[in-house]
């Protein structure tokens, strides 16, 4: 090892060359429960899904002078949703496109790269990652085309490949796989595209499927009795497009699912379990052994993909096993781990202004619906927050020390939908209303639109709030032991600190794009870095042409990627 | 490169591989008839309505709009469906406001271009009551029926491939193969 300074403008200590050396440390279930502080082994840190690092050595005090180290252009475009995955010194990063770049994490040096060959005339709504997963000395790529990749760490060649599901039929597949116990859970996207949403398990020595559970039962199957039209169950939605979190203790593994399809519920009557909820799954054999439906008869593309964070709260005097999930739909739940997986409702409050619940049932949790803002086939109305809620995928992260959620939301935005019956093409978009039609409006009154918020897990009093008047927020979340909360996600390129306790910006970097991947943090030979990707594309962009209708944003935010590594100068 | 076929190009081994442009390149089984890009004496066939899987006249078609997709199907009635890049939009957009260049690719009124978008490749399968235009069902580019489909809106970055017809008595007839890029640009 030795030691050297980058260039006078970014005097950094660094270790160089090969921390990950010929020997990578396998991933096991071990460190997957208990990840090591330098290490970022999975899209969110932990199981538990906290975005939360106990690394200090970059703080409030020191955050000031962070500068970059190193970087790397990734040589696509589109939409950058995939956090840097970090495993002793060696960063895994995917790519729009279904690619993955292996890199040295003090210096950027390159060590491989995978690059799918799509299928002839494949397309997806959203060309995106969101990350990969590791097992072993294996490397887990869900690409667009619906087939699960397994790569070899140390050399990016492909070990097996796993098909999924049929792209042509309207599935694809941009979330990072979560591990459970040497099996690669994988979800699927596409309920514009009339899909039926499922999780499946491959084991990651060989690639065999292990179970496969879908997120709409079939008829017979507890729940189908809330599909009362005939049929449609099999094209109903229920995605499951984002990673699931995983409690070790219970062996149980949370996943949020889609909207229904079409989006009009109308054409499907019913409460269309398990659309819009969080399933919980047995972690040995996938079956569903508790649920929670965040709204019925889902009708607003409010998909409640996210899985809830595991996080243990106060609750009628005493410390509750919770999950805590700010949903699409404007609410910030607490509900309870149950016995068996069961999830009960413990509470909710709107963390932006939503004009569709009446109420909620204060012991079920099931919302009283304004029919005059719930859409229907031939019947328009208006909802608020629109159609992207008051937060989309973008992760929340929470914070141990402060005991503080953190949550990029948008607000004063609203649709006003009128559904039609459409015939279905497989593979093609099919959700009842042409994007044309969507009617987007925004409160040009109200002074901001993208905005950070800080709530506090056990009172769910708001801490602080930051605002931003000019753009919409599509930046997840990291905070980390140093008191800080780090996050892009505003379409000037800003990728900003905050301190923790108080919301105060103390740090920002312009970058090459709009940041709207999960940042991560790892610590190589004594050095604490942070990284995100910085690349703008997918639903941002398309907001921001929106936005620059109807208030005259710049609607040429650059795309195209870089990966950025910042560390503190001395 | 911008106005010959991608296709014929990528057939003859002329397009430099980038994970990208392996997205709309062609592999060797052109030869194919379902896949094999749509040529000179091909019809068109619904891909949805109550009239799927028949052949196109003229009028069948909704004046004034919205485009409806189609397959090609050549003379003994194989579709060529195969492959997602042969899908096509075709239009009663009438002769009022039309371009030379458009006018001379159309025939009874009828435009018809390839229905894959040339930013991500998604089905332009939407159509703009408020700009009488096609609209891109991923991202929501707008293109102009009238003007070669040049892109009014939206993030495409160029126009569709258009697909010049002829007709016989109302029967819908391909005059040519794509004139311009089918799909999405290569990086």
């Amino acid at each position: 090892m030795k030691k050297y300074l980058v260039g006078a403008s970014m005097a950094v200590l660094l270790m160089a060359g090969t921390a990950y050396s010929a020997d990578y440390a396998p991933v096991t279930d071990a460190r997957l429960k208990s990840p090591e502080p330098q290490n970022w082994l999975m899209t969110r840190g932990n199981y538990q899904g906290w975005s939360y690092s106990s690394l200090d050595q970059i703080n409030t005090t020191n955050v000031k002078n962070l500068v970059p180290v190193w970087a790397v252009s990734t040589g696509v475009d589109s939409g950058h949703e995939a956090p840097p995955i970090v495993n002793n010194g060696m960063m895994f990063v995917s790519t729009p496109y279904s690619q993955v770049m292996a890199l040295d994490a003090t210096n950027g040096n390159f060590l491989w790269r995978y690059k799918r060959k799509l299928p002839e005339g494949f397309a997806a709504l959203h060309n995106t990652s969101r990350g990969v997963a590791l097992y072993g000395n294996k490397v887990f790529l869900p690409a667009l085309d619906a087939v699960l990749v397994a790569l070899d760490a140390k050399t990016g060649k492909v070990a097996w490949e796993a098909k999924v599901e049929d792209w042509k039929d309207g599935y694809y597949m941009t979330m990072a796989p979560l591990i459970v116990k040497g099996k690669v859970l994988v979800g699927v996207a596409g309920g514009e595209f009339g899909v039926r949403g499922f999780v499946e398990a491959f084991d990651a020595e060989t690639g065999k499927s292990a179970w496969k559970t879908y997120t709409i039962p079939a008829p017979g199957e507890p729940g189908s009795d809330t599909w009362q039209k005939p049929d449609t169950w099999k094209t109903g939605g229920a995605s499951t497009w984002m990673t699931g979190t995983y409690d070790p203790d219970a062996n149980v593994i949370y996943w949020g699912t889609g909207n229904g399809s079409p989006w009009f519920g109308d054409q499907r009557p019913g409460d269309n379990l398990y659309t819009s909820s969080t399933v919980a799954l047995d972690g040995d054999t996938g079956k569903i052994v508790g649920h929670f439906q965040y709204h019925q008869n889902e009708s607003w593309d409010w998909d409640a993909m996210n899985a809830p964070m595991v996080v243990d709260f106060q609750n009628g005097g005493g410390l509750k096993k919770g999950l805590l999930t700010p949903q699409r739909n404007g609410y910030l739940y607490w509900l309870g781990r149950e016995a068996g997986g069961n999830i009960s409702y413990l509470k909710s409050e709107p963390y932006v202004p939503q004009n569709v619940f009446k109420g909620i049932d204060s012991e079920t949790g099931r919302p009283e619906v304004d029919p005059a803002h719930k859409p229907g086939t031939g019947k328009a109305a208006q909802f608020c927050p629109g159609l992207w809620g008051g937060k989309d995928w973008p992760y929340e992260a929470y914070n141990p020390k402060t005991n503080t959620v953190y949550i990029p939301s948008n607000e004063n935005h609203c649709n006003n939908l009128e559904g039609k019956v459409e015939e279905r093409v497989p593979g093609q978009w099919w959700t009842g209303v042409a994007i044309p039609d969507f009617h987007f409006t925004v409160d040009t009154k109200a002074g901001f639109y993208g905005e950070l918020q800080a709530y506090d897990v056990n009172t769910g009093q708001r801490s602080w709030v930051k605002r931003y008047p000019d753009s919409m927020n599509w930046g997840s979340v990291l905070t980390t032991a140093g008191d800080l909360v780090l996050a892009g996600g505003t379409n000037d390129r800003q990728f900003r600190a905050y301190d923790a306790k108080t919301g105060d910006e103390l740090w920002h970097f312009k970058t090459n794009s709009g940041v709207i991947a999960p940042p991560s943090t790892y610590e190589v030979n004594g050095v604490q870095y942070i990284a995100v990707a910085s690349g703008y594309g997918v639903d941002p962009a398309f907001q921001q042409l929106l936005m620059s209708d109807l208030v005259g944003w710049n609607p040429d935010v650059p795309q195209g990627g870089v990966i950025w590594v910042f560390a503190v100068s001395k | 490169m911008q106005d010959q076929d991608l296709r014929s190009l990528s057939r003859r081994g002329a397009l430099i591989g980038t994970g990208l442009a392996a997205w709309i390149s062609r592999p060797a089984r052109a030869e194919d008839p379902e896949s094999a890009p749509p040529q000179a004496g091909d019809h068109l066939v619904f891909l949805t309505g109550s009239k799927k899987g028949q052949t196109i006249r003229s009028d069948d078609l909704p004046a004034g709009g919205p485009q409806m997709q189609a397959y090609p199907a050549d003379p003994n009635g194989t579709v060529r469906n195969g492959s997602r890049l042969n899908l096509v939009i075709v239009a009663h957009i009438g002769d009022d406001g039309v371009s030379d260049e458009t006018r001379a690719h159309m025939a009874d009124g009828v435009v018809a271009y390839s229905g894959i978008c040339s930013h991500q490749a998604c089905p332009v399968s939407m159509w703009s009551n408020d700009r009488h235009a096609f609209v891109c069902s991923c991202h929501g580019s707008v293109y102009d029926p009238r003007n070669g489909a040049e892109v009014l809106a939206g993030p495409a970055p160029r126009h569709l491939a258009a697909l010049p017809l002829k007709s016989e008595n109302g029967l819908l007839t391909i005059a040519a193969g794509f004139v311009g890029r089918v799909g999405m640009q290569t990086s």
